[in-house]
Formats: C-alpha cells, structure tokens, sequence
C-alpha cells in the first residue's frame, strides 16, 4: 500500500513536470485568490480597526490558520470531492473490484496534485505568525502542526459524509456547495459575530470553528465571548477531527454497503 | 433545484454581510457618508446585481471556438458579437428572475432604504452602462481563446480581482490615498461601485453627469477594443481551420 502510495506521488510529479506552464498557472491561482480575501479583509479594517475585538493581525493569524488546515487537506485528500462525479458517471465501480481499499483507492486517483498551495498556506501562516506578534517556541509549533493536521481531518470528515451521500441522491452538488461555503466563508470571521444557533452549528455540528477560531482564540491569549468556552479546547481540534472522521468513515462503509450503482 | 441552490446560498451570503457589517459598526466610528442601514442595503443590492453580472453571456465564443462551429456562424448574414450579446441577455434574464425570490428571502434578515424614484431611475440606467461594461469585459476575455483556446484560467484570476476593485465586496471608498484614487479609476469601478453609490447617495446628484460619462467612457473604449480584438480574431479562425 505504501509503494502504490509513492507511486502515485511520483505520477503527480511526473505530471507536474510534463505540464509545467499548467502547473505555475494553478500556483499563481492561489496567491491570487488568497491574495484578494485577505486585501478585503486589510481595507475593510483598516476603516473598522475591531472586529469584536480582533484586530487584523489577529484575523490575519485566523485565515492563516484555516489556510493551512485547508491547503493540507486539499494536498492530500482533495479526491474525495470527485467520488459523486464516479458515482454519476459509473466510474466508481472499479474501486470496488479491486483488492485494495477502496478510501485509499479514491485518494491515490492521479491528480496534478502538488503541495505547492501547503508551502504557500505555510508561508503565509509562518508571515502571520509574526505579524501577530507570537512568541514562536517548540511548544506553538508542535501546536499549529496538531491544529492543522486536525483541521485538514475535519475537512475531510465532513468532505467524505458528503460524498457518501451521493450513493443515495446521485447530485450532491447544492449540499456541497452549501458546506463549502459554510466553511470558506463563516470561518473568515470570529464566531462571536454570528447569532446563537450559527455559532452552535459552527462548533458542533460541521465543527469547521475548531480548524481556525477556537485555536486562534488559544494561540492569541483571548477569550471566546462566542459561546464562553475555555479556549483551552482549541488544543482538542485534532481529537475533533479524529472523531468527525471516525464517525463519517463509519458512514462511509454503510454507504458502500448499500452502493448499487447509477448503470452508467 | 437548481434555483434553490442559488437563492439558498445567496441568503446564506446576505445572513453573513449583516453579522459581519453589524459587528463592525459596532464597535467602531462609523464612516460619515455610509451609516449602517447604508452599508447593509449597499451590500445587499450589491449581492443581488452579482446574479445578473456574474452570468457571462459571452462564455459561447470560447466554446465555439474550440468546437470550431463559429465557422458557420461567420458564415451566416447575421452580425455574429450582437448574436453573442443577444445570447447572453437571454441568460442574464433568465437569472434577473431569482432577484425577485431573492430579495424577498434577504428582507427576512435585513432592511433596505428604498431612495427617491429619480435616485432609483439613475440608479438603473447606471447598471445598465455598467452590464455593457461587463458584457465588453467578458467579450474581450473570451475572445482570447482566438488565439489561446483556452481562456477559463484567465477568467477566474480577473473574475477574483474585479470582484475586489470593482466594489462588489466593499465599496470602493474603504481604499485608503492613492490606492483609493487608483480604484476609481480602473474600468472595474463602472461596473458595481457606480451604480451602487449612486443607490446610496455617496454620488449626489450633481455629481451623477460625470459618472454616467466615465462609465460611457469606458463602454465606448472597451467596445472599440472588442470589435478590433474580433476583427483580428475572426481573420486568424481562417488559418486555424476550425
């Protein structure tokens, strides 16, 4: 499992290199589309310098955060988002022929994938870091590291629960596109903007403030007057995402279970 | 369902503009000129123009480029940009229908200021210049893929960018000095900040001549740029075979 796994990443490579100019184009798009959210957030507050009192510095180190958590997930995971596509067009069924497990077989699709946008998110978090003004020792590193690894697990928990839906309803496209910008957009911004339920959503039910807020809240020396929690639990994100995945996985294998094909 | 998604997900937007703006306002000095119910309703029509502006009418020349079909289509008696601009009015009213569930779901959260009729008429002539804005920026970005036949990158790194400049998420006057003055002046500016400014009252009437002019302006440059950049595309589709 682990050779068919190196070999998928020297697919991606090779792939990268055959298509150079596409590759530093997809490069480009990143810098460009983080570039753009974070030159709206530094105008925006640079006429409203506090956002229930956070700073830019302190959104800067939120979005970084999320970034990061995010950028890791779409490094390694991001095939997940493809398996209703299998499913409608009847490409799925191959996976399940074969001798190895079917997850792993979903992830190890060659892809043009490059973990060019996670040097780039890490970049910008190491940038926001700093700006931020955090004293940087072993113990925030080893924490951001556990953040993000956690983050990128919530954001497949929640990326698998919804491709598993597709076994069901074929087109899951509205939903993923509902969840998708649950999470671009409502994690941009401390939760404590939002009314009650949405904070309630954000935190229990698609746990996406755990990729960014409540461990910003820790690193950043606040308290959370979104829903008055310790900010010590930003350090639970990665037991978070086990947790999310754990259960989505389990829904996974019903889903398999119950997979009957489009007959396409 | 299709329908839903996109009225769904747009008072999902217009729920995140209120906590957001009302958290800022809250907190800090509000600027003179853009009160809070100002921002809010500024905002909100700003989300409702995106589902007319962000249909690209002109998506067809880049898929029929590549197809080849634009061949017979040069060859027919009919002005083929004007078939293309006719096309994507088609779609763009299509879509101008879900402003009216759209707007009806969003005044469930916020309100909006209604102005005087003659600030609403100008208010509409102005979208109006700044949809063949628009409608010339798109042209002009599909009509690359005469040369380039793919162009759907391009588009999205200047979709990202003009959403910024062209004030559809803030408005224009939040860009400080320079930067601000720049803003003003790119193309991007006619397409939502005119408009939108002119609904709020930050363009006062006397004022409303010289931006009608500037939008002109640029649908006069960006029109001309269009027929020439076709001219030079449609003498290549010769070489190119099709």
């Amino acid at each position: 499992m682990l050779a068919a796994y190196l070999q998928y990443w020297r697919i991606n490579v090779l792939t990268m290199l055959e298509y150079r100019a596409n590759f530093l184009m997809w490069f480009a798009f990143s810098i460009v589309y983080h570039g753009v959210a974070l030159g709206a957030l530094y105008v925006t507050m640079r006429e409203f310098p506090s956002m229930n009192g956070w700073s830019f510095r302190d959104m800067f180190f939120l979005y970084a955060l999320w970034m990061t958590g995010h950028e890791l997930h779409n490094t390694l995971f991001f095939n997940v988002v493809s398996v209703p596509d299998y499913v409608r067009e009847g490409r799925f069924d191959r996976f399940l022929v074969r001798p190895l497990d079917t997850l792993f077989q979903v992830l190890t699709v060659p892809s043009q994938t490059m973990p060019d946008s996670l040097i780039l998110a890490a970049i910008t978090l190491a940038f926001a870091t700093s700006v931020a003004g955090l004293h940087v020792d072993s113990a925030l590193i080893a924490g951001i590291v556990l953040v993000a690894i956690g983050g990128a697990l919530i954001d497949l928990g929640i990326s698998l629960a919804v491709a598993t839906i597709s076994f069901w309803f074929v087109r899951v496209d509205t939903l993923r596109w509902v969840v998708m910008s649950l999470e671009q957009d409502f994690t941009r911004y401390p939760i404590s903007i939002y009314t009650r339920g949405v904070r309630v959503v954000l935190t229990f039910i698609f746990p996406f403030a755990f990729m960014n807020y409540f461990p910003a809240t820790f690193f950043l020396h606040k308290t959370d007057v979104g829903l008055h929690l310790n900010p010590e639990i930003g350090l639970l994100t990665p037991l978070v995402g086990l947790a999310w995945l754990t259960v989505s996985y389990g829904f996974w294998r019903v889903g398999l279970r119950h997979y009957q094909g489009t007959g396409s | 369902m299709e329908v839903a998604t996109e009225v769904g997900s747009l008072v999902l937007r217009v729920y995140l503009l209120r906590s957001l703006w009302t958290a800022l306002y809250a907190q800090n000095l509000a600027p003179l000129n853009l009160p809070l119910h100002a921002m809010i309703t500024y905002a909100t029509i700003a989300l409702l123009m995106s589902l007319v502006l962000e249909i690209d009418g002109t998506r067809l020349i880049r898929e029929k480029l590549r197809e080849g079909t634009i061949a017979t289509d040069l060859m027919k008696p009919i002005s083929v940009p004007l078939y293309f601009f006719a096309d994507g009015l088609g779609q763009t009213a299509l879509h101008a229908v879900l402003i009216v569930p759209s707007l009806l779901f969003s005044l469930l959260l916020v309100r909006i200021d209604v102005p005087r009729p003659a600030v609403l008429g100008a208010f509409v002539l102005s979208f109006a210049l700044g949809y063949c804005v628009n409608f010339f920026l798109n042209f002009l970005m599909n009509s690359i893929a005469f040369w380039t036949l793919e162009t759907f990158a391009i588009q999205l790194v200047v979709r990202w960018v003009s959403d910024l400049l062209s004030g559809q998420i803030i408005p224009l006057t939040f860009f400080p000095g320079v930067l601000g003055r720049l803003v003003f002046a790119l193309p991007f500016a006619a397409i939502y900040s005119t408009p939108l400014l002119i609904y709020v009252g930050v363009i006062a009437p006397s004022a409303w001549a010289s931006a009608f002019a500037t939008q002109i302006g640029w649908l006069i440059l960006f029109a001309a740029l269009s027929s020439f950049v076709w001219r030079a595309g449609s003498r290549r589709v010769v070489i190119q075979g099709g």
